[in-house]
């Protein structure tokens, strides 16, 4: 089956205004299969936007190709623009003097939906879907955050593109908003098969939307997986401990490596269970304490603590990598005093 | 031929759609247009301005108006439509841009011709100021125009790439009320003045402009005097290099990302 979206060694490098050469992206390798809902999770900077606007031809690559159904972005511009429809992040999209009605029309014929029969019923399918039927009227300037981006998630599928994107699509909604959007996204893909690729700082909606997901850094490329799969790598023996009332200080030292909290009255016990203390030691050591046990239960992983960890390795390792490049730097500036 | 039919008037209903929720904004406008041009005739003919001598003045002052209104929707225009999003909306039509382009400025045009007519018509009944119509200004009045379309592309291709432009846009267009030879007889001007005047977007073109309309002077009479073909260089000139910028403009607004950048 044909990708969707195909990236191959893209990378792009922005050049200050001091001169100094900053890489946004790469060498990214990417494939996104249709009907499937990707994201794009990293933190500011870590090139998502840029990749998202290379793949809607907005930004040249500096080097590499992006391929819409087939269609390279740079050389079939035409074709591959029909495969998308973009909603990007931080701007309006849509223009705020017209209504809903009008915004979906114009963005409709500037994307080549020339039989007017056919835009208007789209047109009114997309408005009724989005629950914008009855303010079809009204200044998109008058609506609320969250009709504002319905408007312009309408106007990015009013071509009925097989690829959209969103850029941040639920930023600065409220939660039943958000949620709308959310399900709107979901319907998207799995009713009617559109490939979904999203950038989002909301993991929690990653990781509910997700089939797959790709995390960023600096530029690079961290992981790629699907979402089951990247929560499994990282399932690890993490158990949680629920005891009655509150339990003093000196007895939960009896579990070493657990953190206590309280909750609703009761003491929580979290922390990691291997060779050293199994899930038996942990009721075995609360019945030899005296305590009250409620409940010993596996603790899973969520997308938001593999996110921290990784970029946190990649810090780590981005350090180590520029701490032997100052070193190489002091070796060879040292032989080229010595020589 | 549809496609081309259908971008020009999506473009020119939407123009429209917003022109007409700015419309207490475009009325003052208007209002203070035909203001200032009684203003500054009065100013000009020391306070007795007499209609024959105002004729001439008011059809460079209508083709100045064109200019303004090209020169600010290829800049201010573009310029906004980066803060909203909708110029990144608009490079991601799988029709080429450059139709988009030329929607615009035929939608442009459209709005600027009716403007012009409603003030033009104003001040004509107001004042009794008589312009004639002659058919043989039709294609110097399209040369004229066809010039400082390049001109406005010119200034659209740098708000691409530079986006304080618009100060530079604002010098350039009361530069031109001035300079055009409207008010002010360009040949009075200093030498280096004159030569400057002559090379700006439409002072050939009204100065061709009046001898056709107002001095009833033939076509082949304009263009034995030289002053068509110069009309022409300079239109061809301003057309080539303004559509050239633009495309300049737009290659380095998407390898430095600035499409959607301000």
């Amino acid at each position: 089956m044909k990708a969707a979206i195909k990236i191959e060694s893209l990378s792009k490098t922005f050049r200050s205004r001091g001169g100094n050469e900053v890489e946004a992206v790469s060498r990214l390798d990417l494939t996104v299969e249709p009907g499937q809902v990707f994201g794009f999770l990293g933190s500011n900077g870590a090139g998502k936007t840029t990749t998202l606007k290379m793949a809607c031809g907005l930004v040249m690559p500096t080097t590499g190709t992006v391929q819409l159904n087939g269609y390279d972005v740079s050389r079939q511009r035409g074709q591959a623009m029909q495969q998308i429809g973009a909603v990007l992040e931080g701007t309006r999209n849509v223009y705020w003097r017209m209504n809903a009605w009008q915004n979906l029309l114009y963005f409709g014929r500037i994307k080549g939906v020339s039989a007017s029969s056919v835009l208007k019923a789209r047109a009114e399918q997309l408005l009724r879907e989005l629950d914008l039927w009855d303010r079809r009227k009204d200044p998109v300037g008058e609506f609320s955050r969250g009709m504002q981006q319905k408007v312009a998630i309408g106007a990015a599928l009013i071509s009925d593109p097989p690829i959209v994107l969103l850029d941040e699509p639920a930023l600065g909604l409220d939660v039943q908003a958000s949620r709308t959007v959310q399900e709107w996204i979901i319907q998207l893909a799995k009713e009617r098969g559109k490939t979904v690729v999203l950038t989002t700082h909301q993991l929690d909606m990653a990781e509910s939307l997700c089939d797959r997901v790709a995390i960023m850094s600096r530029g690079r490329l961290l992981t790629h997986r699907p979402t089951g799969e990247l929560l499994d790598l990282f399932r690890r023996e993490f158990y949680q401990v629920r005891l009655r009332g509150l339990v003093e200080a000196e007895k939960t030292g009896a579990f070493p490596g657990f953190t206590a909290s309280q909750e609703n009255g009761h003491t929580v016990l979290s922390g990691e269970v291997g060779e050293e203390l199994s899930v038996f030691d942990l009721v075995e050591r609360a019945r030899l304490a005296g305590m009250d046990l409620i409940s010993v239960t596996p603790a899973e992983p969520n997308l938001e603590e593999i996110f921290v960890e990784m970029i946190e390795r990649a810090e780590e390792t981005s350090a180590k990598d520029s701490g032997l490049e100052q070193g190489a730097g002091r070796v060879s500036a040292g032989v080229e005093i010595r020589g | 031929m549809v496609l081309t039919g259908t971008v020009l008037l999506n473009e020119c209903q939407k123009r429209l759609i917003i022109l007409w929720s700015y419309r207490f904004n475009f009325m003052l406008e208007t209002f203070m247009i035909g203001f200032l041009f009684v203003g500054i005739s009065f100013f000009v003919s020391g306070g007795r301005p007499a209609p024959e001598q105002m004729a001439p003045a008011l059809l460079g002052y209508l083709t100045w108006f064109f200019a303004v209104f090209a020169i600010s929707d290829m800049s201010q225009g573009i310029r906004e439509e980066t803060q909203t999003g909708t110029l990144e909306q608009m490079y991601m039509s799988p029709l080429p841009s450059g139709l988009l382009l030329a929607g615009r400025s035929v939608a442009s045009l459209f709005i600027s011709s009716g403007m012009v007519i409603l003030i033009g018509g104003i001040l004509m009944l107001l004042l009794g100021i008589r312009i004639p119509v002659r058919l043989e200004g039709v294609p110097v009045f399209a040369l004229t125009i066809t010039g400082l379309y390049g001109f406005a592309f010119f200034m659209g291709g740098a708000t691409l790439v530079f986006k304080q432009v618009n100060a530079l846009s604002n010098l350039l267009t009361n530069m031109l009320l001035f300079l055009n030879g409207s008010f002010l007889t360009v040949e009075r001007m200093p030498g280096w003045m004159e030569a400057f005047a002559r090379s700006l977007p439409s002072t050939q073109g009204i100065d061709v402009l009046r001898r056709v309309v107002l001095d009833n002077m033939s076509l082949a009479s304009v263009w034995q005097d030289g002053s068509l073909v110069w009309l022409t260089v300079h239109t061809v000139v301003f057309l080539f290099a303004g559509w050239g910028v633009f495309l300049w403009g737009e290659r380095v607004a998407r390898r430095r990302g600035l499409l959607g950048q301000y």
